[in-house]
């Protein structure tokens, strides 16, 4: 048999009508905590973007430093080429373009001709 | 509040939140709609007086923006988390109030009809149970409170409270003992006759 407590009777009341409260909550609380949520939202930010500067934008167009250093090796190897030509390139120069011919527009024979047809 | 159709329906509250964290405007507004009103309730069932409930709820709900930004999915339960932050904020309060308050802060109605009577006993029998609660010690106040107030099953308080189902077992029933004896002294004065409650 089991003794039933009237305190415990009336405990459960208590808590019975407790359960039954279920109030709504007013106008100005769900404002005020709207209002919070706003105050304290994280704001979405954009990461700003870093502009490149000039020579890495004109470096970027060309093709970055690989370009550049292909580019500066065709530059010494063509000033090379000038200033010692190998005999082959020479040959296929004289073939391409004919024999080297040398007019020295100032030789004393010429002159002494031009005096000799005064004379004469 | 909004009268538009809530955007988020099947959405859990996690989701919400995670939302509102990524700088959703409207993912606050739906998530108080669903929020506040079992928030409030909690608070009120404690206290016992609608101010100190409204203040609560409140901080409990600004505690919940704050942590947004935290918030990982799957962990936790949005519900869970509140009803332990509002059981601790509600037992803050009890502690400050401890030494008694109660049916002296009940005003007297100005018209005395007998709904008004009732109300108003109910109302004192809220400030009693919440007066007792403040006499427990805390976590028993916390058990007691989510397993009778709340009408949470014992799982789910271990889980909102952090200890196994035996420890909650043993909380709520000396909680409950303890808070019967108290209120035993004003039976009377609630309106209980000694034989059975009205």
């Amino acid at each position: 048999m089991t003794m039933t407590n009237p305190n415990d009777d009336m405990l459960d009341d208590v808590f019975a009508q407790a359960r039954g409260t279920s109030p709504v909550p007013s106008d100005a609380l769900m404002a005020r905590v709207i209002a919070d949520a706003d105050a304290v939202q994280p704001r979405a930010v954009a990461a700003p973007v870093a502009r490149p500067r000039l020579m890495m934008r004109m470096l970027d167009t060309i093709g970055g430093w690989p370009a550049v250093s292909g580019l500066a090796m065709a530059t010494v190897a063509g000033i090379w080429v000038g200033v010692a030509p190998p005999a082959s390139v020479q040959d296929v120069t004289a073939a391409m373009m004919g024999d080297e011919v040398s007019i020295n527009l100032f030789t004393t024979d010429l002159i002494l001709d031009a005096g000799a047809l005064g004379d004469g | 509040m909004n009268a538009s159709p809530d955007p988020f329906v099947g959405a859990e509250d996690a989701a919400l939140l995670v939302a509102y964290a990524n700088g959703d405007g409207q993912a606050a507004r739906y998530l108080t709609a669903r929020l506040l009103p079992r928030v409030l309730a909690q608070a009120t069932r404690m206290l016992g007086n609608g101010s100190d409930a409204e203040d609560v709820a409140q901080d409990a709900m600004m505690r919940l923006w704050k942590v947004a930004p935290d918030w990982r999915q799957g962990e936790a339960q949005v519900s869970t988390w509140l009803y332990r932050v509002v059981a601790n904020l509600c037992t803050d309060r009890l502690r400050k109030r401890r030494g008694g308050v109660s049916l002296d802060q009940v005003a007297e109605p100005a018209d005395p009809s007998p709904g008004a009577v009732a109300q108003m006993q109910t109302q004192a029998r809220m400030m009693a149970l919440s007066d007792a609660l403040a006499q427990l010690p805390e976590r028993q106040a916390q058990a007691v409170s989510l397993r009778h107030l709340e009408g949470l099953a014992n799982p789910e308080i271990a889980q909102i409270m952090d200890i196994s189902v035996r420890s909650v077992e043993s909380l709520t029933a000396r909680g409950k003992r303890a808070l019967a004896d108290i209120m035993a002294g004003r039976k009377a004065e609630l309106g209980y006759d000694d034989d059975e409650p009205e």
